[in-house]
């Protein structure tokens, strides 16, 4: 079969060079871009609309980001502490900054700022998205009609146009007007509720520290536009209106809540760091830090680790390596292992054991003993980890604007057409001329007037 | 909560998730005098006394009735930090972690090129 | 097999349309009616699907990233099969607590499923085809001309080792889009081992160390309580394996290798991490349900459990201090003639959030979810209770709009699920089944696609080969 002679002729490469070769984030720039040509008009704000848009803007669409003149929108003023920021803001504020709650959701895209409440801002945007493939925004229901720049209007424009919505709880039922954020899609979907520490652990529903509604949110979006465009290009022609509810996404997540309350009428629960369906397969506390002398907080405290080892022999194994004779005859089973009490005295337990211990003496046992771990690492042993640097997950990148910036990768990998980082963001309308002379036709004196006049 | 002390009117912020249900005592970040209190649900159960010994638990933060802040070590909880100390005002960052130039600072109008900074114009070193 | 106690879903009726936009004028009705009449997931089957040309092989087993990736494509349309080692995936076994009492039960063979694999088994097919034979191994290559898509999780390189990986395959079938999911990667110093599953990744991308309260508040790292890295990775996935098509059909005619893991999904969304120690050295510090960067925006305790409170920016600040004012009028003058709280950029430092959710508190106290919900919404302030899984199959929104739907399984009965938020006009995402027994779909996948005998069937039956 042709199987065979391929295999026999294939340079004898192992396979994990193999799939070193194929998706070195070096190798990125050398090949073709998937989206290439296709136009993306982002007019969002926050985390949900932009993140999407940007994730369309990592695999070669061409996306602009339309945002207020002078201050952007409002995530570029948001950073961890008030502390770093990334100057300018714009060329007309040069003294202020974004905040770094910007980063990561911007990527790689074109910026424009057009006053979308002014007529002369609107047939702007009308003009560019009579050449676009396809439209996000994420303002309440209704807005953009209001302002005659929704799907109604600028699908008559442009029949071709996807037009995709993002928001917390969609422009129609009885919630349709209430405003949301990442951690209220959270709250209220679902997933808040049954994360943290159980009661009898002395803790209280727990908040997922990303903002995972809106920027796993804007992921769903991404997906739904890719199958538009799939859709529109191979088959239809049309493009389409498409709404993400982020409220909605959470709910879509809570894995067996929902059947076992509809069957069972059992609401689901906190469990803290362990887990409701396998043990072992939980985090454990180990007594020591790994940087007793650091001065940093976040390093001198003491070490957590995940240890999984829920199959019969890997618990065995588990048993013998911290010398617990009865568990490993009480607890053989798998069955007997998992319930709610046995959980409560195998736990802590496994942390008495490692109350003198760091996370890595604790991983170097385990390792030894084939047993799966992972070590909770922060966000300073990510970042420096050989793995994720040699994958391109964490990367330095040179960035044109502000410099030697490190940044996220993407999250995933192709062989053909590779998504890539090229630039984190930039200033608020800092492609106004580049773009509005190409696609709106504006000559230099129109942009000063318009500039001049903060319509753009 | 808010603890109002009773003898010298500082404000003692106990922050509600340690403070919601608690039993116990606290220290006053203004006179450091101790108070026993009780809260159910966020509400005292009974009026702070005057009580003695170690505090169980320190407020988070305090102020004066003028609106001068009080933390510090004995005085307030530490607050979680990412580094050696947290400034919370804007920072002026010109190098990054590595040594390597950064456009973290603020700039005027006579450093920028269109929006781009000059010496990033000339190639950062 | 439902329990005669349980109050059968919905306890409260769905709102009606009359009742959710009575007292609107013409114009105030105008566009959610026209969404509503757009996006609603009753029209669905009047409309064509979005992938319903492409099949997906999901032949991985034992975690969620690679079920959740191919369920996502089977809710657009595609025909998803997903391929079992005989006796089925051991996902398939996982119960809550190991309660056997809570798994769902095939009424004609018997066959128990937990509620997680169920609930991702969403318009799939289920055959089996055992991949450690060498006879299985045959099928599967045969099998691989007939697909545009397989996903896999097995350890790195095992599929290679066994002659049926991506570099064997793409010879069979140069169009195939073939999608390897996982923790941490089939390659670098931390590749993945046997049996890694969520939440490995969720320790190892630095997502637990900044989950949970501070140490500083009696806090330590906290996972989520889903496998949520797989949903994130799986997600990843999903648009590795959509752009993967969308090149192929528009541009090269070829398929790719795709590479989804579920660590490097949230390291992607962990927002500034990455830029924040890049600059001046900083570690992520956990931050309880309070936020780094927005202040007021947290959830904090109030009289009947937990509430949101959102308000990042001046006039929603002022909005909500003059609903805590309206009871506590002190709480209010006291905010407001703060001189480090006039700022926003000032607000964000920590004394400064301690101070805020403690004022705040003084007011939720008294007040209940719904109760503080009225009141914020009044002034236009984004806030909402933490809801729980009971809640929220009953919040009459999510009931009106959808979101929680019961649906009626030919296999197991009722079952209560999360539908699709892909909600859109012209292809429209849908559940069209609920789960399959193992191996249910043996008979009319193997004759279609390999046009196997009654014959076959009994010989690779018995020598456990499907």
């Amino acid at each position: 079969m042709a199987t065979d002679t391929a295999v026999s002729n294939a340079p004898q490469i192992s396979f994990e060079e193999f799939c070193r070769k194929t998706f070195d984030p070096k190798g990125e720039f050398a090949k073709p871009e998937a989206l290439k040509g296709i136009r993306v008009l982002s007019c969002t704000q926050y985390i949900l609309g932009p993140s999407c848009a940007s994730y369309l803007a990592e695999l070669g669409a061409e996306v602009i980001k339309i945002e207020a003149p002078r201050r952007g929108e409002a995530m570029r003023h948001t950073t961890p502490f008030n502390e770093p920021f990334l100057y300018p803001l714009s060329k007309h504020v040069p003294e202020r900054g974004t905040g770094l709650g910007f980063v990561g959701a911007n990527c790689n895209e074109y910026f424009v700022a057009i006053d979308f409440h002014r007529p002369e801002g609107q047939n702007l945007v009308k003009k560019l998205a009579a050449k676009s493939d396809v439209f996000v925004e994420n303002y309440r229901p209704g807005t953009f009609d209001r302002w005659t720049l929704g799907y109604r209007q600028l699908s008559a424009i442009n029949p071709r146009l996807i037009y995709q919505w993002l928001g917390g709880f969609g422009g129609w039922g009885p919630g349709r007007v209430r405003a949301s954020y990442d951690i209220l899609g959270q709250s209220q979907g679902g997933n808040f509720g049954m994360t943290g520490k159980a009661e009898f652990q002395g803790g209280s529903p727990a908040k997922h520290t990303i903002w995972l509604a809106d920027y796993w949110g804007g992921m769903m979006g991404a997906v739904q536009i890719l199958a538009a465009l799939y859709y529109r290009d191979k088959i239809s022609g049309e493009g389409t209106f498409m709404e993400y509810s982020q409220v909605h996404g959470v709910t879509r997540q809570l894995e067996y809540a929902l059947p076992l309350y509809g069957r069972h009428g059992i609401t689901r629960e906190r469990w803290g760091t362990w887990d409701t369906q396998l043990c072992v397969h939980g985090i454990i506390k180990c007594g020591k830090s790994s940087y007793p002398n650091s001065e940093n907080p976040q390093e001198n405290e003491e070490g957590y680790i995940l240890v999984s080892a829920y199959s019969d022999e890997d618990f065995a194994r588990l048993c013998k390596t911290i010398g617990d004779g009865n568990f490993a005859t009480k607890y053989a089973k798998a069955d007997d292992r998992v319930k709610a009490q046995a959980q409560m005295e195998i736990y802590p337990a496994l942390e008495k054991w490692a109350a003198d211990k760091t996370k890595e003496d604790v991983a170097n046992i385990l390792d030894k003993a084939n047993i799966n771990n992972q070590p909770v690492w922060n966000s300073k042993e990510v970042a420096t980890n050989p793995h994720w640097q040699q994958r391109g997950s964490v990367r330095w990148i040179d960035d044109p604007y502000y410099g030697d910036l490190l940044h996220q990768g993407p999250g995933y990998k192709l062989s053909a057409t590779p998504p890539r980082t090229k630039w984190a963001l930039k200033p608020v309308g800092a492609d106004n001329e580049y773009i509005l002379g190409k696609l709106a036709g504006l000559s230099p004196t129109d942009i000063k007037r318009l500039e001049d006049q903060e319509c753009i | 909560m808010l603890l109002t002390c009773p003898s010298c009117k500082t404000k003692n912020f106990l922050d509600p998730y340690p403070f919601w249900n608690f039993k116990g005592t606290t220290q006053c970040a203004g006179c450091k005098k101790i108070w026993r209190l009780e809260t159910s649900n966020g509400t005292c159960v009974s009026a702070p006394a005057e009580a003695s010994g170690k505090a169980d638990l320190l407020p988070g933060f305090a102020e004066t009735q003028a609106y001068e802040g009080i933390s510090g070590p004995g005085l307030t909880r530490p607050a979680p930090k990412a580094q050696k100390e947290s400034v919370c005002k804007p920072k002026a960052i010109k190098r990054n972690v590595r040594g390597n130039v950064i456009a973290g600072y603020p700039l005027t109008k006579n450093d920028l090129v269109g929006s781009l900074a000059k010496f990033m114009v000339a190639g950062a070193k | 097999m439902s329990s005669d106690k349980v109050t059968p879903w919905p306890a409260v009726p769905i709102p009606k349309p009359e009742e959710v936009y009575a007292g609107l004028s013409d114009q105030a009705k105008d566009y959610p009616l026209y969404l509503e009449s757009i996006c609603r997931q009753s029209h669905a089957f009047e409309k064509p699907e979005a992938l319903s040309r492409l099949r997906v092989y999901d032949t991985s087993t034992r975690m969620m990233i690679g079920h959740w990736c191919s369920s996502l494509l089977a809710e657009l349309g595609a025909e998803v099969i997903q391929v079992e080692p005989p006796g089925g995936d051991p996902m398939r076994k996982l119960t809550p607590f190991g309660r056997k009492e809570y798994m769902f039960t095939d009424k004609e063979s018997g066959e128990a499923v937990g509620a997680h694999f169920l609930h991702e088994m969403r318009n799939k097919m289920s055959i089996t085809l055992n991949l450690e034979t060498e006879e299985g191994r045959e099928i599967f290559k045969k099998m691989a001309v007939h697909t545009d898509v397989i996903i896999e999780n097995d350890p790195p390189g095992h599929r290679d080792s066994l002659g049926i990986g991506y570099r064997q395959l793409k010879e069979l079938n140069p169009r195939l889009i073939y999608c390897w999911v996982g923790q941490l990667g089939q390659w670098g110093p931390h590749k993945d081992k046997p049996g890694m599953l969520d939440p490995t990744a969720q320790a190892a991308c630095g997502f637990c160390h900044g989950t949970g309260d501070p140490k500083e508040f009696g806090g330590t790292p906290m996972r989520s309580a889903l496998w949520m890295c797989d949903h994130v990775g799986g997600t990843q996935a999903a648009m590795g394996i959509l752009t993967a098509l969308y090149y192929r059909e528009v541009v090269s005619g070829e398929g790719q290798f795709v590479e989804a893991t579920a660590a490097e999904a949230v390291i992607r969304i962990l927002d500034y991490s990455w830029a924040w120690y890049g600059m001046d050295g900083s570690i992520r510090p956990r931050f309880g349900n309070w936020d780094l960067a927005i202040n007021i925006y947290a959830v904090n305790p109030c009289k009947d459990g937990y509430m949101m409170v959102g308000g990042g920016h001046d006039r929603l600040w002022y909005r909500i201090w003059r609903v805590v004012g309206d009871e506590y009028p002190a709480v209010e003058d006291d905010i407001l003639g703060d001189p480090h709280l006039r700022e926003v950029a000032d607000r964000l430092a920590m004394n400064q959030q301690i101070k805020t959710y403690t004022m705040l508190g003084e007011w939720l106290k008294d007040n209940s979810r719904s109760e503080a919900e009225r009141k914020l919404s009044k002034q236009q302030v984004a806030s909402g209770g933490v809801l729980y899984v009971n809640e929220v199959a009953e919040y009459p929104h999510f009931k009106y709009r959808g979101h929680v739907a019961e649906t009626e399984s030919p296999h197991y009965g009722k079952i209560l699920y999360g539908t699709t938020p892909f909600q859109q006009k012209e292809t429209p995402a849908r559940l069209k089944w609920m789960g399959r027994p193992t191996g249910y779909d043996n008979q009319d996948t193997y004759r279609r696609l390999l046009g196997f005998t009654t014959e076959d069937f009994t010989r690779l039956q018995k020598a456990n080969v499907i």
